[in-house]
């Protein structure tokens, strides 16, 4: 009896120490919310050799899939800079109710990705100033120009986050069109010989000859959904946003913007606005449009588009590709043709289409912020730059060599179909890949000067990653790059864009944002109704009435004045 | 209760020393987690920023809440969440009566304790998997879709969360179905509390299963059902958020949204704390108005009460 107690004690005095000394390698995360881990951060002992590992913590307001705990390369980063994130997605909230939620509770993790609500962030106080870590990191510091680093500054004048987004290192190597369009699969396009879809007319054409002639999937039991819309929440950009596109103007998000007379446009009311819900509300009735559209959430749309029944929609690529292509192409089903390329498509023909938008751009109203709460701010930093290290972000991007990418006689690394195959695995992702991916990151060209700084940039290997279908249709319309399918050879739109960066950060504080907010709820609720309108004139009437009452002249004012003070008026 | 009024003497308080102990604890306790959050209801008056705090943040007066009166939105949302409330008050507790009533009346005493046992789980099920459950179940090709497409009542699947006139409705039936057979536990518990001779009296006189329900189970409950009510009055307004956020989407938006989301989007996503807490502050003044006047109205009609 005594042995078995005295077994006992050393047994859970075993388990405190282990504990205890666990915590000891320097946890400063607040992770688990034990006390154990906070008590012991001073008091930090030597593990065995130098592999003492910090974990961070991080919340990215963004949904994604969280990596194991034992991934592999998140391992070996840890071993080479001694830092290891725990990452925690967005899941089942907006963005803005869990910042809000962060915010209500104080409890911040080391790292947030807050999205558009940094601002938000800032006010409350959570954020620490970037200014004098700046400069002892030589490779943050090179990852923005002066001038753009400015951009980042308060109110107070400091800088409080960094987009991690969106930059290109060298030449500039892009080959996706990473925002919005209308997406339709090559099947349909290779079923009519390839034609030209220049309109919205054209293109619903041919998803109902298309979907006339093949009812169903080449199985012959799945039935075709020959057009679908993502509306749930703040995704149902894929709704509403179409008609600044569809008149021939770049991705302002909240506006029009008139290169001529520099004045702000509203797109809900245009006359392509009109025409488009129309033409919506048409195709709607004939069964062309899914009849689920307007009550789908969004897994239940990547469930859709994930069998390859889907043969068109409006999307930006970041919100359906990476998780899409990886299980077309796991199912096989990018051999039937059933991955997207975009259309650039216009109200009438002969109108430029601005759906792409060449260059970076910094949008200063996201990214990636170090929070109060972190206990190891040096650390937090020094981890940032190392990320953008060529060594580190390679294994990022590209892998482990010899297993993730091989490399030939002339240093330009590669993948075989095997080895593409093996990283489009969810499980594979799971346990070995680790991209850090709302961590400081490049495009384009590596430092070597040769490769690409991740794979889908590296030209050969674009080409090469592309099923027999793509390569087909791409050569059918005499594209290299998604991009060509648009309008590559377009120049920016002016100093202003894009205007949805000052929009983002709109709050009720103003008029402006509350009209903001009340036009959000408001489309929410009468987009859909048009769609499905009986009687599309009076349900357009109806909803141009409720529109107006929510004040849009007060958010288009605030806009115009932002445009006036970016373009130096 | 008492109608005597006894003197507080020390002799009492010594020989009550624990009983006093143990019902400070739950003072204390009631104290800081009901009555000193109240405080934070002051941000209800002032422009709050959670970087200036409650003590620095400017006193702006009833600003917020003009601006919620004036938001056609909050006056719809006050709507759906009483109706909602209402709904489901009575249908929820018409049904575990109902149950309650029905299962009482079962012989079989397996099939009848397996019956409770299986009724009352799904109290258990958090709203995010019974709407989940109800979302694939009516879904185009759902389980109810399909059976009403065989049976030719329908044509083309019907899209349910569409039709804003469907989702109260669905509301409810997810309530009666979750909360049912938990309900009807306690109603379950009256009755077996009720003393059989007076059944037996009633047999004697000839009285059927009809008759006995209607004047020996119905009154023997009575006053439970007073009293559940009386305390559910308050909870009109707790309509529900899971629910209706889970379930609602842009179409039925007009319908759905109850006061709760509103503080949601504006309070925590819009981050203007203060409107949050000025709509809270009107959902608890109207609970603790309805909960007072329902007991009012108990009092004069003789019924049970809770003060």
């Amino acid at each position: 009896m005594r042995k078995k107690k005295l077994a006992a004690a050393l047994l859970a005095a075993g388990m405190v120490v282990a504990s205890v000394t666990g915590c000891g390698g320097g946890d400063t995360a607040t992770t688990g919310g034990d006390e154990s881990a906070k008590g012991s951060t001073d008091e930090k002992k030597d593990d065995a050799g130098s592999g003492e590992v910090t974990e961070f913590t991080m919340f990215i307001s963004s949904p994604g899939s969280e990596i194991n705990s034992d991934n592999e390369i998140a391992n070996i980063i840890a071993e080479k800079t001694g830092v290891k994130v725990k990452e925690t997605f967005l899941t089942g909230q907006t963005a803005e109710e869990a910042v809000g939620t962060y915010i209500a509770s104080g409890d911040y993790t080391d790292y947030i990705n807050g999205g558009d609500g940094m601002v938000k962030l800032y006010e409350a106080g959570a954020l620490i100033p970037w200014d004098d870590y700046i400069d002892k990191y030589p490779n943050i510091k090179e990852f923005l120009t002066p001038e753009e680093w400015d951009m980042f500054r308060q109110d107070d004048g400091k800088i409080y986050w960094l987009n991690p987004f969106d930059n290109s290192y060298g030449e500039d190597k892009t080959t996706t069109h990473g925002g919005e369009a209308f997406w339709i699969q090559t099947r349909v396009l290779k079923w009519a010989g390839y034609p030209e879809i220049k309109t919205l007319d054209q293109y619903f054409d041919l998803l109902e000859k298309y979907n006339e002639a093949n009812p169903t999937m080449e199985d012959g039991a799945t039935t075709n959904i020959p057009y679908t819309i993502l509306c749930e929440d703040w995704r149902y950009f894929c709704l509403e946003n179409a008609p600044q596109f569809l008149d021939g103007y770049p991705n302002d998000g909240s506006c029009m913007v008139d290169k001529e007379t520099l004045t702000v446009m509203d797109y809900n009311t245009s006359d392509t606005a009109k025409k488009y819900f129309n033409k919506l509300n048409e195709e709607y009735k004939k069964g062309i449009v899914d009849p689920e559209s307007f009550t789908q959430t969004y897994d239940e749309y990547i469930a859709k588009l994930s069998t390859g029944r889907v043969l068109g929609m409006v999307d930006q690529w970041w919100d359906f590709a990476y998780t899409i292509n990886d299980i077309l192409k796991t199912q096989g089903l990018d051999k039937q043709g059933c991955n997207y390329v975009p259309m650039g498509l216009v109200i009438d023909e002969g109108m430029e289409n601005r759906w792409y938008t060449a260059g970076d751009t910094v949008n200063v109203s996201s990214g990636i912020g170090i929070t109060v709460n972190c206990k190891d701010p040096d650390k937090a930093f020094k981890f940032i730059d190392d990320c953008l290290s060529q060594e580190i972000h390679d294994l990022r991007f590209w892998g482990v060599e010899g297993v993730d990418y091989l490399v030939d006689d002339e240093g330009l690394f590669y993948r075989t179909e095997d080895i593409r195959m093996q990283v489009a695995d969810t499980d594979y992702k799971a346990s070995h890949m680790c991209s850090y991916s709302n961590f400081p990151q490049y495009g384009g060209t590596s430092r070597d000067g040769k490769n690409a700084m991740t794979p889908a940039q590296q030209p050969t290997e674009f080409f090469d990653s592309l099923t027999d279908d793509l390569k087909e249709c791409f050569e059918a319309y005499g594209c290299q790059t998604y991009i060509d399918f648009l309008n590559s050879d377009s120049e920016r739109p002016g100093e202003w864009f894009p205007m949805w960066s000052f929009s983002n950060s709109f709050s009720t504080a103003t008029p402006g944002g509350t009209a903001w907010t009340k036009i959000g709820e408001i489309k929410h609720e009468y987009l859909p109704k048009v769609c499905m309108a009986d009687d599309f004139e009076s349900a357009w009437t109806e909803y141009m009435g409720v529109y107006d009452s929510c004040n849009p002249q007060d958010y288009l004012g605030e806009l115009q004045e932002e445009l006036n003070r970016r373009v130096g008026k | 209760m008492t109608s005597k009024k006894n003197k507080i003497t020390l002799k009492n308080i010594k020989r009550q020393k624990v009983l006093i102990i143990w019902s400070l604890i739950s003072i204390v306790y009631g104290f800081i987690f009901y009555y000193l959050p109240l405080g934070g209801w002051i941000t209800a008056f002032q422009n709050y920023k959670p970087k200036d705090g409650i003590l620095h943040s400017q006193f702006i007066g009833l600003d917020k809440f003009k601006f919620l009166f004036m938001d056609a939105t909050f006056i719809k949302d006050i709507r759906n969440t009483f109706a909602m409330g209402i709904i489901n008050l009575v249908v929820t507790t018409v049904m575990a009566i109902v149950f309650a009533i029905l299962l009482n009346e079962v012989q079989n005493v397996i099939c009848k304790k397996s019956v409770q046992t299986i009724s009352y789980l799904p109290h258990f099920l958090s709203w995010i998997i019974v709407t989940g459950i109800l979302h694939d179940m009516l879904s185009g090709t759902g389980v109810v879709n399909d059976i009403l497409v065989s049976l030719h009542i329908v044509d083309q699947p019907l899209n349910f969360f569409a039709y804003p006139k469907m989702f109260w409705p669905i509301v409810a039936f997810a309530n009666v179905w979750k909360e049912t057979g938990w309900n009807a536990i306690i109603y379950l518990a009256t009755i077996t509390s009720i003393d059989p001779s007076l059944y037996e009296a009633a047999s004697i006189d000839g009285a059927g299963r009809w008759a006995k329900i209607k004047h020996i189970t119905l009154p023997g409950i009575k006053p439970t059902i007073m009293i559940l009510l009386l305390m559910n009055v308050g909870n009109v307004l707790n309509a529900g958020f899971e629910v209706q956020y889970l379930l609602g989407n842009g179409l039925v938006k007009s319908v759905s949204e109850t006061i709760d989301i509103y503080v949601l989007k504006w309070g925590i996503s819009q981050n203007d704390f203060a409107l949050g807490t000025a709509a809270g502050i009107f959902r608890s003044v109207v609970a603790i108005l309805l909960i007072v006047s329902a007991n009012y109205a108990a009092k004069r009609a003789g019924e049970e009460r809770l003060f």
